[in-house]
């Protein structure tokens, strides 16, 4: 009874396999459009074109093996998996097969594919980067002054500002969660890249020993606030845990310090920037930490989080920190206009309303096409806007109150916060001087 | 369940706790325009739904909810129960295994914490009615009638 199983279970693998197998083609040119192409396919931020054999010449001759481990863990100003971290190896490798079938020498293919022959040891695990780690580990700690310098020539760029979701240098929340992982596990994503962090920084020929210091230096930054602003309660974590190896680093999130992390935020600089804001690394969170989804629902994990899909639009500055407008209008998204028909197509009306409006705000455009791409004429004529010139008042207490405009704008298209998407057109001079376009 | 992922975990319940605990001023950092719907589900024993309007606008333009489907532009303002959404109204149009997956998945709907409250999630009403307005339930529908449309500016 027992073999029997075994031997379906082995049934059951080899066709998995084949099927895989059989798909890989198909999914490989997938790939390669939905992800490689918005680079590989212009030449955009020095990536070398498909196609481009001269460009590729060079990378082939360090054999395919190189090619899909500079792939899965980025390289240069490429991010890991192309900017898709939901692409497993196999598939970043079918996508660079793909490349390379389309980009290699007629007599050089041969020689790649004898070279990729060799299993990937590079990709697995990222073992020679816990190598690195390890060795570094044990050593002294960097000097802080080497570490600053290498932060302001490399990291500066994004963790002074916060660009691209950078947790800011000296924001104590932002960096809490790495502080608690420990130097050893942000230092691994340091040098591998996380996120919209490309590897090393961008900074590729930066050594691992100046990685490593400024890591240790940032860390600090996140550090020293806590420990300055309670210098005789807790002096022991400053001191300790930038040496924390391993070990620790692994067993510290288990441990119950929820206290120490409301110090760390109660301590922060009064006089801090945007204090009470949520921070760039706080938005757009997964759904199972974004505080109304439940982690204990088993469905929670199953959801989609917003960044993988947020990752490829524009984005905005507010809101769900996208341009939806944008992101239609550049076919980022393509929404069915009908719950079954795929061709179906919006019947978009071209015609901007402007409405003068009281005091000094500029007046009003209210652009039709932007709304007729997502609505029906019927979603807001006649219950919410009577389709008729004058017939409507409208102010801004009964937006923000969810009503006029606020049915949407301040729920789900953009906030209200965003004065002049609205209040678009200057008034002219006399406008301006007599008080308005009201009377 | 990997290392990663158990830490990643403990990272999460952590900065709730801690986003609870220091006053919340955020304490919730769902997606803008999430949708929690507690009609009945609390009541029910079922956790509350989270509707996320960027997925599904991601996929569909707002028309073929709010018209073909005649989604209410309210906050559980619909009245969905199972009943009609089995029956092929509201959600259930789409899932039902053809164009969406199906109801049997319970967990991918009902997954808000028990207890979270029907609401637009980070909507102005939602905000004002946190910090300012406590009972903001259902005062904005006098203020058009209120006010008579008096002429207006072009």
């Amino acid at each position: 009874m027992k073999h029997r199983w075994i031997a379906g279970g082995l049934v059951l693998v080899a066709l998995f396999v084949t099927m895989t197998q059989a798909q890989e083609l198909p999914n490989a040119k997938a790939v390669y459009e939905t992800t490689c192409a918005a680079c590989h396919a212009t030449g955009a931020a020095g990536a070398p074109r498909t196609g481009d054999v001269s460009a590729w010449a060079a990378r082939f001759d360090k054999g395919i093996t190189a090619l899909y481990a500079s792939a899965i863990k980025g390289t240069g100003a490429m991010p890991p998996r192309g900017g898709n971290p939901s692409l497993t190896d196999a598939q970043v490798m079918a996508a660079v097969n793909y490349i390379a079938g389309l980009s290699a020498k007629p007599g050089a293919s041969a020689s790649a594919e004898r070279k990729s022959a060799k299993p990937v040891e590079t990709a697995k695990g990222g073992a020679p980067v816990a190598a690195e780690a390890a060795k570094g580990g044990a050593p002294v700690a960097a000097d802080a002054a080497k570490g600053k310098l290498v932060y302001q020539a490399t990291c500066a760029a994004c963790h002074s500002s916060g660009l691209a979701g950078a947790p800011k240098l000296g924001d104590v929340a932002a960096w809490a969660p790495r502080v608690k992982a420990g130097t050893q596990a942000v230092y691994a994503n340091a040098i591998k890249g996380k996120g919209a962090m490309p590897p090393k920084g961008g900074n590729a020929s930066l050594p691992d020993a100046d990685l490593r210091a400024a890591v240790e230096y940032m860390l600090g930054q996140a550090r020293v606030e806590t420990a300055a602003a309670k210098p005789s309660a807790s002096p022991v974590p400053a001191v300790q845990t930038p040496l924390a190896g391993p070990a620790t680093a692994a067993s510290a999130p288990a441990a119950p310090m929820p206290e120490r992390a409301v110090q760390a935020q109660e301590s922060a600089d009064p006089n801090s920037f945007n204090r009470l804001l949520p921070a760039p690394a706080r938005r757009n969170r997964p759904p199972i930490e974004d505080g109304i989804h439940d982690p204990a629902s088993p469905g929670t994990a199953l959801l989609q989080p917003p960044l993988r899909s947020f990752q490829s639009l524009p984005r905005s500055n507010l809101g769900n920190y996208v341009d939806w407008v944008a992101a239609l209008g550049s076919k980022r998204i393509q929404p069915r206009w009908d719950v079954r028909d795929p061709n179906a197509q919006a019947a978009v009306m071209d015609l901007n309303i402007v409405r003068e409006v009281k005091g000094s705000m500029n007046d009003v455009v209210f652009p039709h096409k932007q709304h007729t791409e997502w609505l029906d004429c019927s979603n807001c004529h006649p219950a919410i806007f009577k389709p008729q010139k004058g017939a409507n008042q409208i102010s801004m207490a009964a937006i923000m109150l969810g009503q006029q405009c606020g049915v949407c704008h301040g729920k789900v298209a953009f906030p209200i916060s965003e004065c002049r998407l609205c209040h678009a057109r200057q008034k002219s001079v006399e406008a301006r001087t007599t008080g308005g376009g009201k009377p | 369940m990997s290392k990663g992922w158990r830490q990643v975990l403990v990272c999460a319940t952590l900065a709730a706790g801690v986003m609870l605990l220091s006053g919340g001023v955020h304490v919730a950092r769902a997606e803008y325009g999430d949708v929690v719907m507690n009609n009945y589900a609390d009541g029910a024993g079922m956790r509350p739904v989270v509707f996320p309007h960027w997925f599904h606008r991601v996929r569909f333009r707002c028309k073929v909810c709010h018209t073909d489907l005649g989604f209410k532009f309210k906050a559980g303002g619909n009245e969905i129960n199972m009943l009609k959404i089995i029956d092929g109204q509201y959600c259930g149009a789409c899932h039902n295994g053809m164009v969406a997956w199906s109801v049997e998945n319970c967990d991918l709907c009902h997954s808000a914490k028990p207890g979270t409250p029907t609401q637009a999630h980070e909507s102005t009403i939602n905000l004002l009615g946190r910090s300012a307005m406590p009972a903001i339930t259902a005062p904005a529908a006098g203020l058009t009638t209120a006010r008579p449309a008096t002429g207006d500016k072009k």
